[in-house]
């Protein structure tokens, strides 16, 4: 549920608050949020990364669909990649090692502060 | 624990934000660049769908309305000129910004900062000639002489730098993303610097080289060679005109002792080949309408984006309409209610070296006469991208710079040469434009025109109450019969210009009774015309084309005005293919290739138009004709230049075993028909090559019409192989990597009429639909409306925009 829970967020996060802010910014934000959530480790990460990632993709498709530029066509050639595709692949990759690597620092620093004996109620 | 595996975690995480933040070698910092939100993909967001009623210009004494039509052509309307100027110059830059801050960097010799030490050469180069220095000059010029120009500069700068400081990352053009690097803020100097840069591209002189061959050929060698006024040249001023002055008088050394070494030291960078410009205006005696009809096109490289951003600027004052150079003021090339007119480059030698003698090594001192004049010694400072500042002093003489040196290009550390050039006088070329714009009638035209030193133009000139005219204006030095063709010793003072013709003075015509003024680079005058008159690179082809169809014409209207700009009767060849054919015997004519190539030779019309197969094996004949005929003299070490093309025809027709086409370390003796064979010969081994490799050899798909982006590494922000016919010193001059830069054509009359257009499109943004959308239209010699618009106009409107 809070893997749900962040993914959603975090991609929220990035549609309603990037167009203002640069990504280091969206970074500590979603670091943030993932501490706010008290999501573990390897599902801090996927989450981070797949709303971030995705978020990224599907802005970058939505812009060149209804733009209908040809410019990702064009800078995949400049940049020796060949194609559009690649470009979009990137552009999600990036979103997701970005927002990965993000959550889970926010994950762990939420941890720091965690008391030893609280999976005595068997639950994280 | 936790905490290693925290602090791990964090530092990875800072490591990568701070990586893709960074640029590797020539990879941009990927996070900015890929973010959808900031990156270029916001690039590909057209002007159209950005569209917002309202935006935010400071200093403005009242609101000015933007009406973009439906070509994104930006109409301007402001209450006075202030306002206007401050509007263009934020107009210009939210679509063309990046171009105009490049062209800027190139002109300042800037080039290193943003792409690292490759460009080191080309920006010492830039520097060193003086460009900056003379902007300074013009600066202090405008400053001094023309408070109110300047006022508007400013107003244009402060448009420009308030548009830079409300630009959102997501906008900034997608060039500054890629090579990493932010504008900087404009200034009213970048107007003036980037209208030096015109002077730059488009004068040359070809002092060095004909130094050269006056030691290699002899002065009665060059002159057979290369005659300053060969037979049958056609000058623009129309011949017979009468010469209403009473000339300056010029006095010519009784010897000239010219420096005589033969220089191998490299020229300075030229004009390119195929830089040039048609225009013309008919009278209405000509006309169907009995109106005048103005046409101008100047040529240029093709580039993208367009050097040319089209716009209306309208003030209760006047409305202008036309070609703009982002960056400078106004409308270059263009027409208001009461006139239109339009420039060609009146290119002349006004460019000269002079050889310096230094004291000794400090150099502070240089010989003049029988004294020792002082130096000043300039300091330029080029920042170099990942590199320590590059510290070049360049030595300055009362002539100019001593441009090459021990320290920059020179082969022989004992030459030092300084340059002559009026770019470095001050001087006001924005206050003519300012003034053209809003001019009513042919005396404002000659007013305007007045303030104008240089790229010397030959500005044509229709007005409503039916006059036309053309007027060739620069500051042109006073000059004795060949003085400055050659590198000349700046310790004799009587190498010294002697002064300036006058402007009154400068060749001009006004309603002559052949009911047509033209040019085309060509000479300016018929040898009448008291002063000396000298350049290498006037043309001797586009010209007669027009004039001829100019003479035969009447009832001329608009569409036969677009035709003549569109014409690709290829005169070149029409004069010289006949003469070759019956130069080359029949033995050549054997092998079938031979035989099929010269039946599409002989039935050829002489157009050259893209589906022509003849234009191209004509081109490549022509070429090997012409190389073999001078190889002897292309084979120099020494940089020179070569006869023209149309004296070399003319040798071949009335001289054809002349010895000037004897090679000389061959046993035979070459006629010019054993050079037609050859060249015959070497076309059919590259055709071979050309059908093996490509197949199709029509002229287009031979000459690969190329539209390149300003930075030539982004190839695939450049249009390839545009389909279209001309080429160079045809009417339609479309080479491979020129050709007419933008196309005009107005109607003069109670109502204009008036038609454009340009190989690009209005939007410097290569993600836009408005980036190249007017290329097919150019290609295949359509036009766009240009008709003036009035503010409430309500068809045709993209989305207009308040400025407040």
């Amino acid at each position: 549920m809070k893997f749900i829970l962040l993914t959603f967020l975090v991609a929220l996060l990035v549609i309603v608050i990037n167009p203002f802010l640069p990504y280091w910014a969206i970074m500590i934000l979603i670091a943030i949020l993932a501490a706010l959530v008290g999501i573990k480790g390897a599902g801090a990460f996927f989450a981070g990364g797949f709303g971030m990632g995705l978020a990224w993709l599907g802005q970058s498709i939505y812009v060149s669909s209804i733009s209908g530029s040809s410019l990702p066509e064009k800078m995949g050639e400049l940049m020796g990649l060949g194609s559009d595709m690649a470009l979009f692949a990137f552009t999600g990759i990036l979103g997701f090692l970005l927002g990965a690597f993000s959550a889970l620092s926010g994950s762990l620093f939420r941890k720091l502060f965690k008391r030893k004996p609280d999976n005595i109620y068997g639950r994280s | 624990m936790k905490y290693v595996g925290f602090l791990v975690v964090l530092a990875l995480t800072i490591a990568l934000a701070v990586a893709v933040s960074r640029p590797f070698g020539a990879i941009p910092p990927l996070a900015p660049l890929l973010d959808p939100n900031h990156g270029f993909w916001q690039n590909a967001i057209s002007e159209d769908e950005l569209a917002e009623d309202e935006l935010e210009l400071k200093n403005l004494s009242s609101e000015v309305k933007v009406v973009y039509d439906e070509n994104l052509i930006p109409h301007v309307f402001a209450s006075n000129a202030a306002d206007l100027y401050r509007a263009q110059g934020y107009i210009t830059a939210k679509h063309r910004l990046w171009q105009m801050e490049f062209q800027t960097m190139a002109a300042g010799g800037r080039i290193s900062e943003i792409v690292g030490p490759l460009a080191l050469d080309l920006d010492r180069m830039t520097r060193r000639k003086g460009l900056a220095y003379g902007a300074e000059k013009g600066m202090k010029f405008i400053q001094e002489n023309d408070p109110d120009s300047y006022l508007l500069l400013e107003a244009y700068a402060d448009g420009v730098n308030q548009y830079i400081d409300q630009m959102s990352d997501a906008r900034l053009p997608v060039e500054y993303k890629i090579l990493n690097y932010r504008p900087e803020h404009w200034s009213a100097y970048k107007s003036i610097l980037l209208l030096k840069y015109m002077t730059d591209m488009l004068v040359g002189d070809r002092d060095l080289e004909y130094s050269n061959l006056r030691k290699i050929l002899g002065d009665v060698m060059l002159d057979k060679l290369y005659p300053e006024y060969p037979s049958g040249v056609e000058p623009i001023i129309e011949p017979g005109h009468k010469w209403n002055f009473n000339p300056l008088s010029v006095t010519q050394p009784d010897s000239i002792p010219y420096p005589n070494d033969q220089l191998v030291i490299d020229p300075l960078p030229q004009p390119e080949e195929g830089t040039g410009s048609n225009n013309w205006a008919v009278s209405g005696s000509k006309t169907k309408s009995g109106n005048p009809i103005l046409a101008n096109d100047p040529h240029l490289s093709l580039n993208l984006p367009s050097l040319w951003f089209s716009m209306q600027l309208t003030t209760p004052e006047h409305s202008v309409k036309g070609a703009t150079l982002p960056g400078a003021l106004g409308v270059i090339s263009g027409f208001n209610e009461n006139i239109a007119w339009g420039v060609t480059n009146a290119t002349r030698d006004t460019r000269d070296w002079y050889k310096i003698t230094f004291q000794d090594k400090t150099r502070k001192a240089y010989r003049f006469g029988e004294k020792w004049e002082q130096t000043t010694f300039r300091v330029e400072e080029i920042k170099v991208k990942g590199e320590d500042v590059f510290l070049d002093t360049v030595v300055y003489t009362h002539y100019g710079p001593v441009v090459y040196d021990k320290t920059f290009n020179s082969k022989r550390q004992d030459i030092n040469f300084a340059l002559k050039w009026n770019v470095h006088e001050g001087s006001n070329e924005q206050k003519t434009f300012l003034l053209l714009n809003s001019a009513k009638n042919y005396e404002d035209y000659n007013i305007a025109l007045d303030n104008y030193t240089a790229p010397a133009q030959n500005f044509v000139f229709a007005s409503n109450s039916g006059d036309i005219a053309m007027r060739i204006q620069g500051k042109f030095p006073l000059k004795w019969k060949g003085q400055g063709k050659f590198f000349m010793d700046g310790a004799d003072p009587r190498m010294e210009w002697q002064g300036y013709i006058p402007n009154e003075q400068n060749a001009s015509t006004l309603n002559p009774s052949r009911g047509f003024v033209s040019s085309a680079n060509q000479h300016p005058t018929d040898s009448t015309y008291p002063y000396y008159v000298f350049d290498n690179s006037f043309e001797f082809y586009r010209n007669r084309r027009l004039n001829s169809q100019l003479s035969e014409m009447s009832e001329i209207t608009i569409e036969d005005m677009q035709g003549l700009q569109f014409d690709d009767y290829y005169l070149h060849a029409a004069e010289a293919l006949p003469i070759m054919l019956e130069l080359l015997s029949s033995e050549a004519e054997s092998g079938a290739e031979a035989k099929k190539y010269l039946s599409l030779l002989k039935e050829w019309d002489f157009y050259a138009d893209p589906n022509q197969k003849a234009p191209t094996l004509f081109y490549i004949w022509w070429r090997k004709t012409y190389g073999q005929i001078w190889k002897e003299l292309s084979e120099n070490v020494a940089p020179i230049v070569l006869p023209s093309y149309y004296q070399t025809v003319l040798f071949m027709k009335n001289e054809p075993s002349d010895p000037v086409f004897d090679l000389k370390n061959t046993s035979e003796m070459e006629t010019a028909a054993s050079h037609v064979k050859q060249g015959f010969e070497e076309m059919l081994a590259d055709m071979k090559k050309w059908e093996a490799d490509e197949g199709d050899f029509s002229w287009a798909n031979y000459k690969k019409t190329t539209i390149q982006h300003l930075v030539p590494q982004f190839k695939s922000f450049s249009v390839e192989n545009v389909y279209t016919g001309g080429g160079s010193g045809i009417l339609n001059a479309t080479s491979s990597r020129h050709g007419a830069s933008w196309r005009m054509v107005v109607e003069l009359g109670p109502e204009i009429k008036a038609f454009g257009i340009y190989p690009g499109g209005q939007s410097g943004n290569p993600g836009s639909k408005y980036y190249s959308n007017f290329i097919q239209k150019w290609a295949n010699g359509e036009y766009l409306n240009f008709d003036l618009r009035t503010s409430d106009q309500a068809e045709g409107v993209l989305f207009q925009t308040i400025l407040n």
